[in-house]
């Protein structure tokens, strides 16, 4: 556990290292300046605005600091062969892997941790209430990042950065239209149920981690919603990074 | 690397100075067309999955410039892009409740202060009555609107006692549909519509009834006035060349409009009407 601890913090410093929170001032940048305009252009839906905006800002960033990231993590130790030296030491090919999700993971907590503070920020300051039901929303956008983070690190191991990077960026867009996925059998009728069923189990279904309207317009999401949002996101992280464990330990290091 | 550093600044202080020269060459505020790439919804929201909100933020901003820039800046005004644009906002984000009251308000008022459509207007408000079925406001500027700009005092009677049955409704709705319905078209009625319309509204919203409620001042004090020239002409005999004749008779109510605009006379019908000049003045005001 203390040597997947090293790896994660290692992974976080290089984040910082390569300015992967710089993209934390666009979004100083972005809230500061809706919070300036929005008042007059909108009439008055500033603060709806702020939070769709500030929302759709965590879940975008995010998104890309897991999917760029993310690819780079194991594949970039690969193919510079920094790799084996690491693996020389007293550290397994898991317990690598584990210590990189791990520190991505962390470098998204807190670069979402951020972002967070500075939409609350941006909502205090035009007195317009910090509304604790976004944490709600901010909570599965972060889950999200989690399993796009399991799905490059299992794409990279099996393929290259390159095309680790567009499989995962196809992946998650799909997941992101898992409602058309089920519409298929509509617009293809010799479509077998069983088959739409198994691509909707094998594509990651983003939309059940987008709370961001329920939250906005202030609709109920129960912590029971949160708990079975948060076991699928285990569920489906696990299974992907357990095959990612598998294909790393069978993955020959030339 | 000192001579790239200068290099490199003076390039940047070329910048604001080649775009002022081609400011002065073309103009500062050159003619930009405006064009709809997408018009429906539907494919805006297949653009964008999971942040449909934004989206319908970013059209409902560009609703409200487009709307304002038709009405106060462009020389030719047109709003073929106003429907449209508020459909998407509607289509992307269904419970955006001020979409469709403004932009009921935008499309229905004459043109060239709306857009003229209020059919438009009340199929947009419609469509948000049945998406926020337990939204009194809504369904209210429905009755409203079927009240003053479709001229259906009987619909927007039923409309509004539906309004008032929703949890959360005001009882003034109630009596407003008695009145409605019992009145029809009087002065007073409209007044009363666009008084609750003003006391509810925001912004563009409440401006445009404070026009409607100065406009219907206008319309009492054209009426004084008109008697008061009729007067003049069945007790002398000849009609006011001037409307500082009837002052002079003894009229002592006001020859300007709420705006502050003289009422313009005109002797061969012996009528004041509201000057064209003035910003209350619209076509087929009665």
């Amino acid at each position: 556990m203390r040597r997947v601890a090293a790896v994660a913090r290692n992974t976080f410093r290089e984040s910082v290292r390569e300015r992967v929170l710089y993209n934390l001032l666009f979004f100083a940048v972005i809230m500061t300046l809706s919070g300036l305009l929005l008042g007059e252009l909108s009439i008055r839906q500033d603060a709806k605005i702020i939070k769709d905006l500030g929302l759709a800002a965590i879940d975008l960033f995010g998104t890309l600091i897991a999917l760029f990231v993310g690819v780079g993590l194991v594949s970039k130790e690969i193919e510079r062969r920094s790799l084996h030296p690491l693996l020389a030491k007293p550290l397994s090919r898991d317990e690598f892997l584990l210590g990189k999700f791990a520190g991505l993971g962390f470098t998204l907590l807190v670069n979402v941790g951020l972002m967070t503070g500075g939409l609350y920020a941006t909502l205090l300051a035009l007195r317009r209430g910090a509304d604790p039901a976004l944490l709600k929303a901010v909570f599965a956008i972060y889950l999200a990042l989690l399993v796009t983070v399991a799905l490059t690190l299992l794409l990279s191991i099996l393929t290259s950065a390159a095309v680790a990077s567009v499989s995962t960026l196809c992946l998650v867009i799909a997941g992101r239209y898992s409602d058309v996925i089920l519409n298929l059998g509509d617009v293809v009728p010799g479509m077998p149920a069983w088959a739409l069923r198994a691509v909707m189990i094998l594509i990651p279904n983003f939309r059940n981690f987008d709370l961001k309207d329920r939250v906005v317009y202030g609709d109920p999401v129960s912590f029971g919603d949160l708990g079975w949002i948060t076991a699928y996101a285990v569920a489906y992280t696990g299974t992907v990074i357990t095959l990612a464990v598998i294909a790393l330990r069978r993955r020959e290091l030339t | 690397m000192k001579a790239l550093a200068v290099l490199a600044v003076l390039l940047a202080a070329a910048v604001p100075w080649t775009q002022g020269r081609i400011d002065a060459r073309l103009g500062t505020h050159r003619a930009q067309e405006e064009a709809l790439y997408l018009w429906s919804g539907d494919q805006v929201r297949r653009l964008a999955p999971g942040f449909e909100d934004l989206m319908a933020d970013v059209y409902w901003l560009r609703t409200v410039q487009y709307f304002g820039g038709q009405r106060v800046y462009a020389v030719n005004k047109r709003f073929d892009l106003l429907l449209p644009l508020v459909n998407i906002t509607v289509t992307l984000d269904p419970r955006m409740q001020i979409a469709y009251r403004y932009g009921a308000t935008f499309l229905a008022e004459a043109f060239p202060i709306g857009a003229g459509q209020p059919e438009a207007a009340v199929k947009l408000l419609e469509r948000g009555v049945r998406s926020l079925p337990r939204d009194w406001r809504l369904r209210q500027d429905l009755g409203l609107f079927h009240y003053y700009f479709l001229n259906d005092p009987q619909r927007a009677s039923q409309i509004l006692l539906e309004a008032a049955e929703i949890p959360g409704a005001p009882p003034f709705l109630a009596t407003l549909a008695a009145q409605v319905l019992m009145r029809g078209g009087d002065r007073e009625t409209s007044r009363q519509v666009w008084r609750r319309i003003f006391e509810q509204g925001e912004g563009p919203m409440r401006n445009n009834a404070a026009v409607h409620l100065a406009q219907l001042d206008a319309l009492d004090a054209l009426d004084n006035l008109n008697g008061a020239i009729l007067a003049y002409e069945r007790r002398t005999g000849a009609r006011p060349a001037v409307l500082d004749e009837i002052v002079r008779a003894g009229y002592r109510g006001p020859l300007v409009d709420p705006a502050g605009v003289p009422f313009a006379y005109d002797r061969s019908e012996g009528r004041a009407t509201l000057a064209r000049s003035s910003p209350l003045w619209r076509p087929n005001l009665k």
